[in-house]
């Protein structure tokens, strides 16, 4: 086992974030996050964010763009899939197993026959007034109106097939959409989103942001599907099960914990231990005092002790006619162990609710912060940047947050719902100290941070200021170190060992969790990662709903989308520009950025 | 709203061919045609042959971008047809339907699934297992139900006629007007009276 128990170590790091004093996040835990980051899906960047795969299968089997999308939807917008089943398969096949069908009609040059007879409404129709799918069949321009209505009402629009008994065929997505347009705008208007959020609904890497009421959005992540994401709209969630955000607590503890809270096991708990259901009208009773006669209001007596109906003659001893005295082990057993339960459970949530409580109180510290750190710019010259303040906040406000949602993981994970099997109980009672100790670390360097911060230290002198700035450097790099020990010790020692795999949890991140970035109109930020700068407005213009999408790049915040520190970095980061093109990560800190 | 003009021509189709295929399509009464009767006769080689099976007919509003629902109203012993409610499993009638399937073609899809019955998919569990289990229980249990349920309205059919025939109207369009309602007398007469 690692040393890091001792307070000495805590010292040390802290120390080591005291060197870059401008900065907490520039201390040695600090480590560079791998690969592109998450990015939030506007209303008008949808098109925009499927335009990269699009385009890879367009390049890759030359398509046309409707082609591309309906191979990409039947993979389920995954690329590698897709190209996998290209080389496993075939062009042919991975072309006839989604619907798509690229031949060449030889009979479109000869003249067309001057009425066609339409299998379907069974009329000879004009020409004109026909429709031929790519796949061969022709019917009535009527009949397809009303075939694309019908499947477009029954939410079937991303894979409209051809009429035709037994063709497997998509439908031409351009040639539904002129149809459907003609009788029914909206519809028209609906099938189109349909068709772009096929991005969002049938795609692993992107989900709506869960937010209430609905802000448009969704997130688009990278790799890992176990992070924690916020989304432009301030909103933060769990992309792995669409909740709050509620790491190290894994999906399946927060959803039973969240249960747990909710419905009323406990309450039904209490009532097993502390009342006796009347012989009679059975509903519980409670004991108010008195002797062992009780009287439920519907007027019947009982004996407290066995439960059994009696009369009501009774001293302070006995009742008329009625004796027990027998111990009913049972019984007892049974309410020892409902009384441990909820006093366990009470324990947990106590320290849960605590958390959550001091969390939202402090939140209402920012602004009296806010007002203190101006009070200080005013008086004190000597002292110019206050940046200091606001990083500890933050940093108070995520280790707040761990705190919270370790009391839910530690409940599961020490208790006997979830892994009674997986451990004995003296690994239990070992992983349960380990666990413990660093918690209580975290807790009192929780507590020592967020009383430093709301400290009236607008008021003191020049030294204690600089003593206070001191402490609150040195306690965030503490209880960031904390935190991340803890995250380490859950996901290598308490979960790691586990035989189910299904508790993952997002990993901790020091400067909180990932601000999604807006997704930049160039689409191609792969291409642009690859040193081939694109022009704005680049790739294929043809059609005119590709360029719906996007803001155009001076739009974007100059690259610090994804750093929560943003709004309180001193000033001169802001102009910041991004060096050597798109190599900008956006989950460096600006310093280290500076320094490249 | 539901193309009646391609209903009637289907069923103009339909019956040039009663001779050709059997199935025949009726409307249940005049008043409407988005409920009708069909008739397939039972496969040649199988428990069924020799029963004449009624399929009741009701066609959505979407018909014929949506399909029709096809319900047995003659009991039947088989895997995909449930024995309780007569309800049929065959893909086409739900997402395989096609707007270029029609009437005809959808009831020769189901006598097809009368020849060559799929107890993987079964509607029917209790029929199914015992197609697998104990075929020639399946075989006897099946021909019996056709014996005593698909053929018991082609006996009556005759004493229908007769009785028809008595009140006045001619024997061939007595017997047309029984079998297009599917041999329910009062319904016979009433489309006699009528037109």
């Amino acid at each position: 086992m690692e040393d890091f128990l001792s307070d000495d170590d805590y010292y040390d790091s802290g120390r080591d974030s005291l060197d870059g004093l401008e900065n907490e996040d520039s201390g040695p835990q600090w480590v560079p996050s791998k690969g592109p980051t998450c990015k939030v899906i506007t209303k008008e960047s949808l098109l925009a964010a499927q335009r990269e795969d699009l385009r890879r299968v367009m390049e890759l089997l030359s398509l046309r763009e409707h082609h591309a999308r309906t191979l990409l939807i039947h993979h389920r917008w995954d690329v590698e899939k897709l190209f996998a089943v290209l080389v496993e398969k075939g062009k042919a096949c991975l072309f006839k197993e989604a619907g798509v069908s690229i031949v060449e009609h030889r009979d479109l040059d000869a003249p067309p026959p001057p009425t066609v007879m339409c299998d379907i409404c069974i009329e000879d129709v004009p020409s004109g007034e026909t429709t031929k799918m790519e796949c061969g069949h022709c019917f009535c321009n009527s009949c397809w109106t009303e075939h694309f209505i019908v499947k477009i009402n029954d939410g079937q629009s991303k894979r409209i097939k051809c009429m035709a008994h037994k063709c497997n065929a998509i439908c031409d997505e351009s040639v539904v959409r002129n149809l459907v347009s003609k009788t029914n705008p909206d519809l028209a208007e609906k099938f189109d989103r349909f068709l772009l959020e096929s991005y969002i609904e049938d795609n692993k890497r992107v989900k709506w942001c869960p937010s209430t009421p609905h802000c448009g959005n969704a997130i688009r992540i990278e790799d890992d599907q176990f992070c924690e994401v916020e989304c432009s709209c301030g909103s933060q969630f769990c992309f792995s099960c669409s909740s709050e955000a509620h790491s190290p607590c894994s999906c399946l503890m927060w959803e039973l914990w969240v249960k747990k809270c909710r419905d009323e096991s406990e309450t039904v708990n209490w009532i097993t231990v502390h009342t006796k259901s009347c012989p009679k009208c059975h509903k519980p009773v409670e004991k108010n005092g008195g002797c062992n006669l009780v009287s439920c209001i519907c007027g019947q007596a009982f004996c407290w002790l066995c439960g059994g109906a009696t009369g009501r003659d009774h001293t302070w001893s006995s009742i008329a006619g009625h004796s027990c005295g027998r111990y009913k082990a049972d019984r007892e057993k049974k309410a020892e162990r409902a009384k441990r339960d909820l006093y366990r459970y009470m324990h947990y949530h106590n320290r849960y609710k605590a958390h959550t409580d001091s969390f939202k109180l402090e939140s209402k510290l920012k602004g009296t912060i806010q007002e203190k750190v101006s009070i200080l710019e005013e008086k004190e010259s000597k002292l110019r940047d206050f940046s200091w303040v606001n990083n500890g906040l933050n940093r108070l406000f995520r280790s707040r947050r761990v705190l919270s949602y370790s009391y839910p993981f530690a409940f599961y994970m020490f208790g006997d719902e979830l892994f009674k099997d997986e451990m004995t109980n003296e690994e239990r009672e070992i992983k349960q100290n380990l666990f413990e100790d660093q918690q209580q670390q975290l807790e009192a360097n929780v507590e020592k941070l967020s009383k430093f911060l709301e400290a009236p230290f607008n008021q003191y002198d020049v030294d204690k200021v600089m003593e206070t700035r001191m402490q609150v450097i040195n306690l965030s790099g503490i209880t960031d170190t904390l935190c991340q020990k803890m995250y380490e010790c859950i996901e290598n020692d308490l979960l790691g060992p586990l035989q189910l795999g299904i508790h993952n949890i997002a990993p901790y991140r020091s400067k909180g969790i990932e601000r999604a970035s807006e997704l930049s109109v160039c689409w191609g930020d792969k291409v642009n990662n690859s040193g081939k700068p694109l022009p704005p407005h680049c790739g294929s213009t043809a059609d005119p709903l590709l360029m719906l999408g996007g803001t155009t790049e001076s739009d974007q915040p100059s690259g610090s989308g994804s750093s929560d520190e943003t709004g309180y970095a001193p000033r001169k980061r802001a102009k910041t520009n991004v060096p050597g093109g798109g190599r900008f990560d956006l989950n460096l800190p600006a310093d280290v950025v500076d320094r490249n | 709203m539901i193309d009646f003009a391609r209903v009637q021509k289907e069923l103009q189709e339909c019956s040039k061919d009663v001779e050709g295929s059997g199935i025949r399509v009726a409307p249940k009464s005049d008043a409407t045609l988005a409920r009708l009767v069909g008739t397939i006769p039972g496969p040649i080689g199988t428990p069924y042959e020799g029963g004449t099976f009624q399929i009741d007919i009701t066609l959505p509003d979407g018909y014929p971008f949506e399909p029709p629902k096809m319900q047995f109203s003659t009991k039947v012993w088989h895997p995909n047809i449930s024995s309780q409610s007569g309800a049929i499993c065959l893909d086409i009638l739900k997402d395989q339907w096609s707007p270029a399937l029609t009437l005809k073609t959808a009831l020769l899809s189901v006598q097809a699934l009368l020849s060559a019955p799929q107890p993987d998919d079964p509607q029917d569990a209790v029929v199914a297992q015992q197609y697998i289990k104990q075929h020639q229980t399946f075989v006897s249990t099946a021909q019996y139900w056709t014996e005593t349920f698909a053929k018991a309205s082609s006996r009556g059919i005759e004493e229908k006629v007769q009785k028809l025939v008595e009140m006045g109207f001619p024997e061939a369009q007595a017997r047309s007007s029984l079998e297009s309602v599917g041999g329910d007398e009062n319904l016979a007469l009433e489309k006699l009276c009528s037109g």
